[in-house]
């Protein structure tokens, strides 16, 4: 489960309890000028991951940690996907976080309006 | 440089107006979207940031190439212009698309609601142009809107009561 915020202009996304262990990275922070949007999206579970660096993927239970595929790079902390939500990003380090928060409706409308009254 | 883009973005921006004015916004999952517009999900985020994003892109296009040429034409034609606007206002392959997100985005989301507006007004200034009271085009501009609604909802057009009310706001 992710902790996303907004302030500053910045989008903080923290991973929180035992998901540090196995995603690595705790604390993502992204300049609101490089998210794109946000998307509740259950059924991206199911794509082709890629190849993970670092990170832990048991295919069913966890996804978690940087995800390498077709020159993208995503990533993913996600044990229940239908609350697994996308925001991509441009000129970042990552292409897109995959994360699961516990209200995806309520994450998504925090960052387009975070966006729409930048 | 990033790989090519593998799809005719015209042709999915289409696709998607048509799945989302048959299921509205929320009823369209991103998994629908994938499968119904034959696109990796991958582009589709790469492409347009978001769900939202291929929405508002879906929501432009069909207010580019149906409402407005629509509504220029009903403001140039000859005939009845409330029977045109009845019968083709919002219409096009994503038929309903402006009328739908009227109703469902454009409360929670601006620029949906500026989206929306502008295809209105265009209906509003069209009508008050061909009645020749632009005071009257706001009713006008209602009583389409009641009448697609209901004819959506299997109702009968009733633009005959429209049409004597219009004549008798005229008197």
């Amino acid at each position: 489960m992710a902790l996303v915020s907004v302030a500053n202009d910045t989008l903080t996304v923290e991973v929180e309890g035992l998901d540090r262990l196995w995603a690595v990275k705790s604390r993502i922070e992204i300049p609101l000028g490089n998210v794109r949007g946000a998307t509740a999206d259950p059924g991206i579970v199911r794509e082709p991951k890629g190849i993970r660096a670092p990170g832990t993927h048991l295919p069913g239970v966890i996804v978690a940690g940087t995800f390498h595929r077709d020159g993208e790079k995503v990533f993913w902390d996600v044990k229940n996907p239908e609350r697994a939500v996308v925001i991509e990003l441009a000129d970042a380090k990552y292409t897109r976080l995959v994360i699961e928060v516990a209200d995806p409706r309520s994450t998504v409308a925090l960052v387009e309006q975070a966006l729409r009254s930048r | 440089m990033g790989r090519p883009r593998a799809f005719d973005q015209d042709a999915t921006v289409r696709a998607a107006a048509r799945l989302f004015a048959d299921r509205g916004f929320e009823g369209t999952s991103v998994d629908d979207l994938v499968t119904g517009l034959a696109v990796h999900r991958g582009s589709l985020y790469k492409v347009f940031g978001s769900k939202r994003g291929l929405y508002l892109a879906a929501l432009r296009q069909h207010l580019d190439h149906e409402v407005l040429p629509m509504t220029a034409a009903l403001a140039a034609a000859d005939g009845p212009a409330l029977d045109l606007a009845v019968a083709g206002f919002d219409g096009g392959p994503a038929e309903g698309l402006l009328l739908l997100a009227a109703a469902e985005r454009a409360p929670h989301d601006p620029e949906v609601a500026a989206l929306v507006a502008e295809g209105l007004s265009a209906l509003e200034r069209a009508l008050g142009h061909r009645s020749g009271d632009p005071a009257l085009a706001p009713a006008l501009v209602a009583a389409v809107l009641g009448l697609r609604l209901r004819a959506r909802a299997g109702g009968g057009s009733g633009a005959d009561a429209v049409r004597a009310l219009t004549d008798q706001l005229k008197e």
